[in-house]
């Protein structure tokens, strides 16, 4: 059996700043067509710079990155045809929005893959309506909120159609509603095929939402896996500097998904469902505080 | 300046194309500057007032606000232009007749022609004007700065006023000399920031495909001749009035 070839790869990828300091020590990372990676490591450890090469920003110093197999090449025609794969959202909305509209703002990049006025109105609405933000249009991008800016600023990369999403921390700096409305239209462009990589320092959410998890620390990909195989490392999330998941911790307290038959849940809605069986009582309706006495006591009866 | 912005935005008008609200406004600046002010400009201030407010919707306190800062110059400048001196005799101050028709002339064209800029600038948002701006030859590299400006204005705006409250709260601006050191210092960071949001946002914009141009759609407007030959017709009602007036007083 053959493995396919990922559609991004970076390979020994090694970045030094102008001035010396060392950002990437020789990564590796392979990104495969139709998942949803996270890339998790703690503020500072360089996940950022990590990003900027998978769209071509930064050229490694040393190692490479391939596309379909391919070393990428620098060159200006090769730039604009990786950049129209690869859409990169930065982690800042201002750093990303230009124009008075929001609608102007979006219809930026399809101009520039040279669509006509009529295709280009096509895609803003298209891309609007996918982030659920259309009532937006005509508004002032600085009259925006901060979650509403970042919806544009992903809305603006979306309308370009790129086959893969690379977002800087999706959910900083959004309240827990902004979360779920944001992910909620990530998954449907999951569904509908585009593959999703991004960067955070949640353990929580890459647990509850990624297919796999690449564990960064301090410029280097300490190991590349399976979401449940990677967080259930204690090891490496200690070297990574990061706690196990809270839902993976009850559940291994609770002594469930030790085996791999049965997998340990990881929707909050289904751990609470686990609970509420294990203790025979409405678990919401409990003070947080005797929730926990019974884990420690264990099940009774 | 923010609050202009938000009216330009929000009212009842923005929606209309820019030339319905150009050509009568710019007629009526025309008049005002042509036909004798005493007739014509209280007019075209009613007029345009009628308009911002009763049209458009705008709070009066705004319209009033925008008109305030050339109004308290031109107030200032009325004794400059009733009173003469006469060095004949030692020093005469007249109050002449001549002098104070000019001033009163002069103060109340230049509130006429302010009206109609601030009916303008109140209704229409400045990204509005971009469209027409091309249309009649502006050079791109103009308008592309014009828009980073008009948005950069914000960010930056926002990094001052933010800045300015964390310093003030760490008591930055208790005494005369600590003010001018904090401002200082608040000037030098926003200046470092610029630089470095301007790498950011270059980074931002190649990630979509920049090539050295912005461009983006313009909006599309419908014009209505319906609404644009009403606005004509209240100028030609105006210089009709101020004609009459005119002939009335004389």
């Amino acid at each position: 059996m053959t493995t396919p070839l990922p559609l991004l790869a970076a390979r020994g990828l090694e970045y030094v700043y102008p001035g010396g300091v060392v950002a990437l020590r020789g990564l590796d990372l392979n990104i495969e067509r139709g998942q949803k990676l996270a890339i998790l490591g703690p503020n500072g450890s360089g996940k950022t710079t990590l990003l900027l090469h998978l769209n071509g920003t930064c050229q490694p110093t040393r190692g490479e990155i391939r596309l379909d197999g391919q070393p990428a090449r620098y060159d200006h025609r090769a730039l604009n045809h990786w950049r129209r794969r690869v859409g990169l959202v930065l982690q800042e909305p201002d750093d990303q929005l230009f124009a008075a509209t929001v609608g102007q703002d979006v219809s930026f990049g399809p101009l520039n893959l040279g669509l006509s006025a009529a295709e280009t109105a096509e895609r803003v609405r298209e891309a609007l309506e996918s982030l659920r933000i259309s009532h937006l249009a005509d508004r002032a991008t600085h009259t925006l909120s901060f979650g509403q800016k970042k919806r544009v600023a992903i809305a603006g990369v979306l309308a370009m159609r790129p086959e893969i999403l690379v977002l800087d921390e999706p959910t900083a700096g959004l309240d827990s509603h902004g979360v779920n409305h944001l992910l909620g239209a990530l998954q449907q462009l999951h569904e509908a095929g585009t593959t999703l990589v991004f960067s955070t320092h949640d353990v929580e959410l890459a647990y509850a939402w990624a297919d796999e998890v690449a564990l960064f620390h301090e410029g280097t990909v300490l190991c590349q896996g399976e979401t449940a195989a990677v967080l259930g490392d204690r090891e490496a999330l200690h070297r990574a500097r990061l706690r196990p998941p809270l839902l993976l911790e009850v559940m291994e307290a609770l002594g469930v998904g030790q085996d791999r038959s049965q997998p340990a849940p990881r929707s909050r809605e289904a751990v609470l469902a686990l609970l509420r069986e294990r203790l025979g009582e409405p678990v919401s309706a409990m003070p947080v505080g005797t929730v926990f006495t019974h884990l420690r006591r264990g099940p009774s009866g | 300046m923010r609050a202009i912005d938000h009216h330009a935005w929000t009212n009842r008008w923005r929606g209309w194309h820019p030339a319905e609200k150009l050509l009568p406004a710019g007629s009526l600046l025309i008049l005002t500057l042509m036909l004798p002010p005493l007739t014509t400009a209280p007019l075209v201030l009613a007029g345009m007032a009628l308009a911002t407010v009763r049209g458009a919707g705008v709070p009066l306190k705004a319209l009033l606000s925008v008109l305030a800062a050339p109004a308290a110059f031109l107030l200032a400048g009325i004794p400059f232009l009733a009173v003469s001196v006469d060095f004949a005799e030692g020093v005469n101050l007249h109050l002449s007749a001549e002098g104070l028709r000019l001033a009163l002339t002069t103060t109340v064209r230049a509130l006429a022609a302010m009206s109609c800029l601030a009916f303008l600038i109140l209704t229409t948002p400045l990204t509005d004007w971009i469209a027409p701006l091309r249309r009649i030859g502006v050079p791109a590299g103009v308008i592309e700065l014009i828009l980073l400006i008009y948005r950069l204005i914000f960010v930056f705006f926002e990094r001052a006023l933010t800045g300015h409250q964390a310093q003030t709260a760490r008591l930055g601006y208790s005494r005369v000399d600590r003010s001018v050191r904090s401002l200082g210092l608040l000037a030098g960071n926003l200046f470092q920031r610029a630089l470095e949001q301007a790498r950011r946002l270059e980074i931002g914009l190649m990630a979509r495909g920049y090539a050295g141009e912005l461009r983006v759609l313009s909006p599309q407007w419908a014009l209505s001749w319906p609404r644009l030959a009403m606005g004509l017709g209240l100028v030609g009602l105006i210089g009709a009035a101020s004609d009459l007036l005119g002939r009335g007083l004389s």
